[in-house]
């Protein structure tokens, strides 16, 4: 049998379906658990719902940057396992490397020799337990950190609120850093993004439109593109 | 202090509870596929071949198991970690997704009602995102197929972009700050191009280092 065929057959749908329903689970839980909760310290019903669906509106444009890296994976390891490594935690570039050192231990060069039913099934031994370093470890030290966070702040609002914000910048400086370095098109497209947001900033803050604050992100990052294409 | 009780009391140790079961689940359904694999085609690898694939995947990305956690614990906190080492896809898309919904929402990242909102938009985007991957996995090659190259490759600056956008979207609210983190990441990013550094140090340093470096300001009143 083809390994194509077992890749795309129905037990591993199964299988692959299993994991994501129970990543979909864990969603609804936490969301309605936040919206109840949300509600019971004060937050009003428009902010979460507003919350939500400008959440709704910022996932497209990333969405699509993994659907088109997609491909890729669905040639080499089949549907199921795409679609499961994607949805789980997972990044293409990452899982095209582990399903290249699985095969590889079977001594088999994705990319040149033809790949084989063992070759295949040590790939998705590869990814798996690749991957599930960072579930493991996460799920084992989150409310560990949480608790170190609690004690290193001592409760400062002030510090708290700093140290998020000081995060996230430190954060996106490194992730933007690289594509700025490159001096090509994506620093174009990290440049543009980021003069659009500031523009629609100030837009937001000086003429209140408040819209505006749900699409930003997906004008910003479009536009950015769109720049980056024409320039 | 209702709210904080309600925060620490109630929800908090839900998240946790649920956040061990649901992770936990999360590593065994992992392995679904394997054991699909054995169960109804009787593939199963050799041990050797196995721990060979394993060992190669966690030299390559084995300390970043443990980076990747801490340094977007102070971000995303404790639900979010819960949540976000599930699903994956943490810097370009949960996130943007949980910063914008603080945003809309008008809360504070690092109080207790930013992270309640920050959950709430990142369980949206687990929910989109999946639903997006699932069209594009049955109906995806044919899509796919479809759209000129041109787009396709134009697809490539989305992310960029989305960087640049959120690192903004922050400079604007800590000017003093933003210079200081951006200095520090194009630092050790090109020290990771010279090869100097292994990359997933930009991400450790540039977070801690920002972090450090903005409770001191904050502490003598610069920001």
């Amino acid at each position: 049998m083809d390994y194509m065929e077992i890749a795309n057959s129905l037990p591993l749908w199964i299988a692959a379906g299993l994991a994501i329903c129970l990543a979909i689970f864990q969603a609804i839980l936490f969301g309605k658990k936040s919206y109840e909760s949300g509600k019971n310290m004060g937050l009003t019903e428009h902010q979460m719902k507003s919350a939500m669906k400008s959440s709704f509106i910022t996932s497209i444009g990333p969405s699509i940057v993994i659907l088109s890296g997609l491909l890729s994976l669905l040639v080499t390891v089949g549907g199921p396992m795409a679609w499961m490594r994607l949805s789980y935690i997972g990044s293409v570039m990452f899982e095209l490397m582990a399903a290249s050192f699985g095969a590889e231990a079977t001594g088999v060069k994705m990319g040149i020799d033809p790949m084989n039913e063992i070759a295949f099934a040590n790939a998705v031994w590869t990814m798996i337990l690749g991957s599930i370093g960072w579930i493991v470890f996460a799920t084992f030290s989150a409310d560990k950190m949480g608790k170190f966070q609690e004690k290193f702040s001592k409760g400062n609002k002030a510090v708290i609120g700093i140290i998020s914000t000081a995060a996230i910048l430190g954060a996106f400086a490194a992730l933007v850093s690289p594509h700025l370095l490159k001096m090509n098109k994506n620093s174009v497209a990290a440049i543009a993004g980021g003069v659009i947001m500031l523009v629609l900033q100030l837009l937001i803050k000086k003429k209140k439109i408040n819209w505006l604050k749900e699409w930003g992100l997906a004008i910003a990052l479009f536009g950015g593109m769109i720049v980056a294409v024409i320039v | 202090m209702e709210k904080n009780k309600e925060y620490n009391g109630v929800y908090l140790p839900y998240i946790i509870r649920w956040g061990k079961i649901t992770g936990w689940l999360g590593v065994l359904l992992s392995f679904g596929p394997a054991i699909a694999l054995y169960l109804f085609y009787g593939l199963l690898p050799p041990a050797s071949a196995i721990l060979t694939g394993f060992v190669s995947i966690a030299g390559a990305v084995g300390v970043i198991w443990f980076i990747e956690p801490i340094s977007y614990f102070p971000i995303i906190g404790v639900p979010g970690t819960y949540m976000a080492f599930i699903t994956g896809n943490i810097s370009n898309l949960r996130i943007p997704c949980a910063t914008v919904a603080q945003n809309v929402a008008g809360v504070e990242a690092g109080t207790d009602e930013g992270a309640i909102i920050a959950t709430l938009g990142m369980a949206v985007s687990v929910l989109v995102n999946i639903v997006i991957l699932a069209l594009g996995v049955f109906a995806g090659t044919q899509i796919l197929a479809a759209l000129p190259k041109s787009v396709l490759d134009a697809f490539n600056f989305l992310l960029p972009a989305l960087f640049g956008a959120i690192f903004v979207q922050f400079a604007v609210s800590k000017p003093k700050l933003a210079p200081i983190a951006l200095a520090i990441g194009l630092i050790f990013s090109f020290l990771v191009m010279k090869g100097l550094v292994p990359s997933y140090v930009t991400t450790l340093i540039s977070v801690f280092g920002t972090m450090f470096i903005g409770v001191n300001m904050s502490k003598k009143g610069i920001i």
